[in-house]
């Protein structure tokens, strides 16, 4: 057996795994656990619980661990590996996306899921991850030819196809953050910041048509984003009840399943994009900075990595997956304190949902590859 | 080590670019931690108060409705909790036949009937998530085996409201007792709500409606509190967090009706109406001293607990449909004319203008002719005889019509009219009751309005006997007996003797109210109280003077038949009888009197003279009954 197809149980034996990045595991899994509580919370009083059915808690910790074992086996493998199926990858992101929009299931008004065996499989949550991957893989192969124009146009391309098809989802916030991989990306990558920035120009003198392209909801959001108190019983009733429940914790927070606002009701889709709101409202400031700091340290440490991996593959992948944490966030926690206009985007291993959850651990099974195969020489 | 380190360095590594990545996540970090320090930290409060504001509404607190005690301190109106099956629309399962299994659970366990709850249901067009209620009033007990069963019932909630119970003199549950005396309480509707919701009346508010129940609704319903209540994001209230202001109970009323006597008195005239054919009767039992009200009987009856818990509409109608009026309190809101008995204003009208002296004889006729009239048109005296020479002592006693005829045509319409506002009548006695009517006392104004310049002489001559022209209620009737009997003081009647604790005892006594005093000398009005003694000793009620009583029982009859015709071509007979009981003959000190009203009998005859009788022999406990049958006129106890 090769390394590439090592198993776990072999690397475990290696020498190797000396270099398994404890820190990382400890952050994904403190994060991962605050994620369960406050997914616990937050869906403590949902009437729509069918009595007897599996609870989302159950439901969570079964994502979770089938997540870990991803984790696992993507760490025991070379990730050098992948670059091996980047453009199987690629293709099949692009078919996903493309089935998704032909025959997935319909979430308010947005394809957003396939089901498959009664599981609903959300694509652009995995194509994030996947993308990240081939982008890294390409980028990484530009060498000495970073630093041209064709750079960032291949780049935009290739990002470019499948940001258009989940923006028809339409998954808006999805396709944002493909940009924030792909911008974040290009500019580790060492990618010429003159374009970069003429072409960040030309997009900043455009976005008044994009905003008249946005449908009629997206421009509402934008306009509560700028005052949600002008109306707030009407279009911005969501964000002003939200806004007020951050508020309302105060420094220590309600406590754990006693904020008012999310016990009774009044916070939309508090399990998935308003999950912050939970989280700020029951464990205030306090559990706010907490969860504030998990991620600093995490998206520390995956720098680290980045810094520390043996090639450009592992540090544009460890680049990607940083970018997309904070982006994510940023718009997640931005939306609810009133920094940002808000956007369907879910708060990294905290808002429930399996695709997110496993593409995650993925991810971070990655960069633990990157950490561990970092000194191992590949034959 | 070229080995190694083959394709590490393949992209130029820059630790610019890294440092500018990482200040940019430090930055983002610290924005996010800033912006939630001043939301939490800085401005927590402010959040938190529009939060609150949001999700709270002032809510009422009900307060609990007065009691009301008859004037021995026994309730006769209490609160009781009351159980209603409602329903919550959006909590009833989707699915159409599941909903109708619950529906049908629901009429099981109540008795009601599946195909109404539908109804009812389908009926309702507010918010899915208010309370519709579908059967009112189930006992405790279907209560509580709902609420066991309140997995299989989803949707279904059982709401404990306190209603309205209405006593009897012994405490049993009895709505028709008192029933025009108390009314009932009822909701709110929508016209009154209109006027009501500024003095903090609900639209699913109950109110007094007839009744004291009606007049003191604003005691009996103390004062609503209100509450901040937060509500979930569907509008359903969760808990009270705080008391706004507290509510105030109703304060709790006397009567000065005396449950049993209303018992003996309704007992009594129940007795003559169905021995005399009789389809409405009167009787009020009154104080003559202060005006106190002691029973105020009027029937047919209702059952004014039927109305507490919600009238179903076939009960409703029956009442309505009933052409006796059962919902009509006869004594105060219905007109009559006072016959005979009216002979007490025109006695003393006569008397005071100087018509005649108390000694001056006066010829009476079988049948009177009316001056102007042409010949052989006459009124009759009502023996068809006349009493030959009488002075006017004696033909109060003797009832003499055609006597009267003259007073009346003597004194002219505006003269007889003027005594008679003088007794109170043409306007409401201003008893505490609602819808009490005025009647009628012709005057030359009365005729003008009529579209003539006087009343006839014909009129003018019945209207000295009570006839015609002239239409009273039985309670101003008796009310003008009171002021005879107390020597001249005309009292305003009182129903509500005053204010009490829960207990029943008084603690504030409304005091009694002289509306005026009868302008009479003294002297007229000793000569018709001994007129009136006469009336029981050697006149019209003569069949009572045996009865044993404990005073000098004195009154006046009237009789007289009118309306429509009976099928045999015969008119109905209506007949009065109003008695006082003072210690002797003219004394002024009578503190019971009764005046029963029999309208519309089959027999002639007074039956409301042996209604009196039976009443006082139930009152004064007489062993024996004097009782006469009033077919037969024959002694009903035997010898």
């Amino acid at each position: 057996m090769g390394a590439t197809t090592s198993t776990f149980v072999d690397s475990v034996r290696d020498r190797a795994w000396r270099a398994f990045d404890w820190q990382l595991l400890l952050f994904v899994a403190l994060i991962v656990g605050f994620g369960v509580v406050m997914g616990y919370s937050a869906s403590f009083n949902e009437a729509s619980q069918p009595a007897g059915g599996i609870s989302q808690t159950v439901k969570t910790l079964l994502w979770v661990a089938i997540g870990f074992t991803i984790f696992f086996v993507a760490a025991s493998i070379d990730y050098h590996w992948l670059t091996t199926f980047t453009a199987p990858i690629y293709i099949g992101v692009l078919l996903l996306l493309v089935l998704n929009l032909v025959i997935g299931k319909s979430l308010n008004g947005a394809t957003l899921s396939i089901s498959v065996a009664g599981l609903d499989f959300q694509v652009s949550e995995v194509s994030k991850v996947l993308m990240i991957v081939v982008l890294a893989s390409w980028l990484s192969g530009r060498r000495e030819k970073i630093g041209r124009l064709s750079t960032i146009v291949g780049a935009g391309i290739l990002m470019g196809i499948p940001t258009f098809l989940v923006f028809r989802q339409p998954d808006l916030g999805t396709a944002l953050v493909f940009v924030a991989i792909l911008v974040t990306m290009l500019f580790m990558s060492g990618a010429s910041i003159g374009w970069m920035a003429l072409l960040a120009g030309v997009v900043v003198a455009v976005s008044p048509i994009a905003v008249n392209a946005l449908a009629a909801y997206q421009r509402a959001r934008l306009f509560c984003f700028l005052n949600p108190y002008a109306d707030p019983q009407g279009a911005c009733y969501q964000l002003v009840q939200a806004l007020n429940a951050v508020g309302s914790g105060g420094v220590f927070g309600q406590g754990l399943t006693a904020g008012r606002q999310n016990q009774l009701g009044y916070l939309p889709v508090q399990t998935t994009d308003f999950i912050f709101t939970v989280v700020a409202e029951e464990l205030g400031f306090v559990g706010g900075l907490l969860m504030l700091g998990l991620f600093a340290l995490l998206v520390w440490r995956i720098l680290v990595i980045g810094w520390g991996a043996r090639d450009a593959l592992g540090s544009m992948v460890a680049w990607g997956l940083a970018s997309m944490l904070l982006f994510q966030l940023l718009v997640s926690v931005g939306m609810v304190i009133g920094i940002m206009p808000v956007t369907g985007i879910p708060l990294p291993f905290i808002t429930y949902g399996g695709s997110s959850m496993i593409s995650l651990l993925f991810g971070m099974g990655i960069l633990e590859s990157v950490r561990v195969h970092a000194r191992k020489q590949t034959f | 080590m070229a080995d190694l380190n083959e394709g590490r360095f393949d992209l130029p590594r820059s630790p610019a670019r890294l440092i500018a990545f990482a200040v940019t996540a430090a930055l983002l970090f610290a924005m996010l931690g800033g912006r939630l320090f001043q939301m939490q930290v800085v401005s927590g409060t402010l959040y938190a108060d529009r939060a609150v504001a949001a999700r709270t509404i002032e809510m009422p607190i009900k307060a609990p409705r007065g009691l009301i005690f008859d004037r021995t301190g026994r309730p006769v109106a209490i609160n009781v909790p009351s159980w209603t099956v409602e329903a919550i629309p959006a909590d009833l399962p989707a699915d159409a036949s599941q909903r109708d299994a619950v529906l049908a659970r629901v009429a099981s366990s109540t008795g009601a009937q599946a195909a109404g709850l539908q109804q009812r249901l389908s009926a309702y067009h507010g918010s899915p998530y208010d309370q519709v209620p579908l059967v009112r009033g189930i006992t405790r007990d279907q209560a509580l085996l709902l609420s066991e069963r309140a997995g299989d019932v989803p949707g279904i909630v059982v709401q404990v409201d306190p209603v309205r119970q209405y006593l009897d003199e012994a405490g049993k549950v009895d709505g028709s007792l008192l029933a025009h005396v108390l009314g009932y309480t009822g909701p709110v509707s929508q016209e009154q709500l209109a006027a009501l919701a500024e003095q903090g009346y609900l639209p699913d508010d109950w109110i007094g409606k007839d009744g004291v129940e009606g007049s003191y609704e604003s005691i009996l319903r103390g004062t609503y509190g209100s509450q901040q209540v937060e509500r979930d994001a569907s509008g359903r209230p969760i808990k009270v967090i705080s008391t706004t202001t507290q509510a105030v109970p109703g304060r709790n009323l006397m009567l000065t009706i005396d449950a049993r006597l209303q018992r003996m008195a309704t007992d009594a005239l129940t007795w003559g109406m169905r021995a005399a054919g009789v389809k409405q009767g009167v009787t009020i039992v009154m104080n003559p001293q202060t005006g106190e009200i002691l029973a105020m009987v009027s029937l047919p009856s209702y059952d004014d607990n039927a109305f507490a818990t919600g009238i179903s509409t076939a009960t409703f109608n029956t009442y309505l449909q009933n052409p006796n009026q059962p919902l009509r309190n006869h004594a105060i809101a219905d007109i009559y004319p006072p016959g005979s008995t009216f002979k007490l204003v025109t006695g003393t009208a006569a008397l005071q203008e100087g018509v005649t002296t108390p000694t001056q004889l006066w010829p009476t006729y079988g049948c009177f002719h009316i001056p102007g009239a042409p010949a052989g048109q006459c009124l009759f005296d009502w023996n068809h005889a006349g009493f030959g020479p009488l002075n006017i002592e004696q033909a109060f006693f003797r009832s003499s019509d055609t006597f009267f005829y003259q007073m009346a045509i003597h004194l002219g319409i505006d003269r007889l009219a003027k005594w008679a506002y003088d007794y109170g009548f043409a306007k409401p006695t201003g008893i505490n009751l609602p819808g009490e009517a005025s009647g009628i006392i012709a005057s030359t104004e009365w005729a003008q309005s009529q579209g003539r310049p006087n009343v006839f002489t014909g009129e003018l001559a019945q209207a000295g006997i009570g006839q015609n022209v002239i239409a009273v209620t039985p309670l101003q009737l008796a009310n003008a007996y009171a002021a005879l009997a107390n020597g001249g003081r005309l009292m305003r009647p009182m129903i509500v003797k005053g204010e009490t604790d829960r207990s029943g005892k008084l603690i504030k006594a409304y005091p009694p109210t002289l509306i005026r005093k009868i302008s009479a000398s003294a002297s007229t009005m000793q000569l018709l109280r001994f007129g009136a003694r006469e009336v029981v000793t050697s006149g019209h009620a003569f069949n009572i003077r045996d009865v044993p009583l404990p005073g000098a029982l004195s009154g006046k009859t009237g009789t007289a038949e009118f309306g429509a015709k009976e099928q045999d071509g015969s008119l109905p007979f209506h007949s009065w009888f109003v008695g006082y009981l003072p210690s002797s003959p003219g004394a002024t000190d009578a503190t019971l009197e009764v005046l029963t009203f029999s309208y519309s009998a089959t027999v002639p005859g007074n039956v409301s003279t042996e209604v009196v009788k039976y009443f006082f022999q139930k009152y004064f406990n007489v062993q024996r009954d004097y009782r006469l049958d009033p077919r037969t006129l024959s002694l009903l106890g035997g010898n």
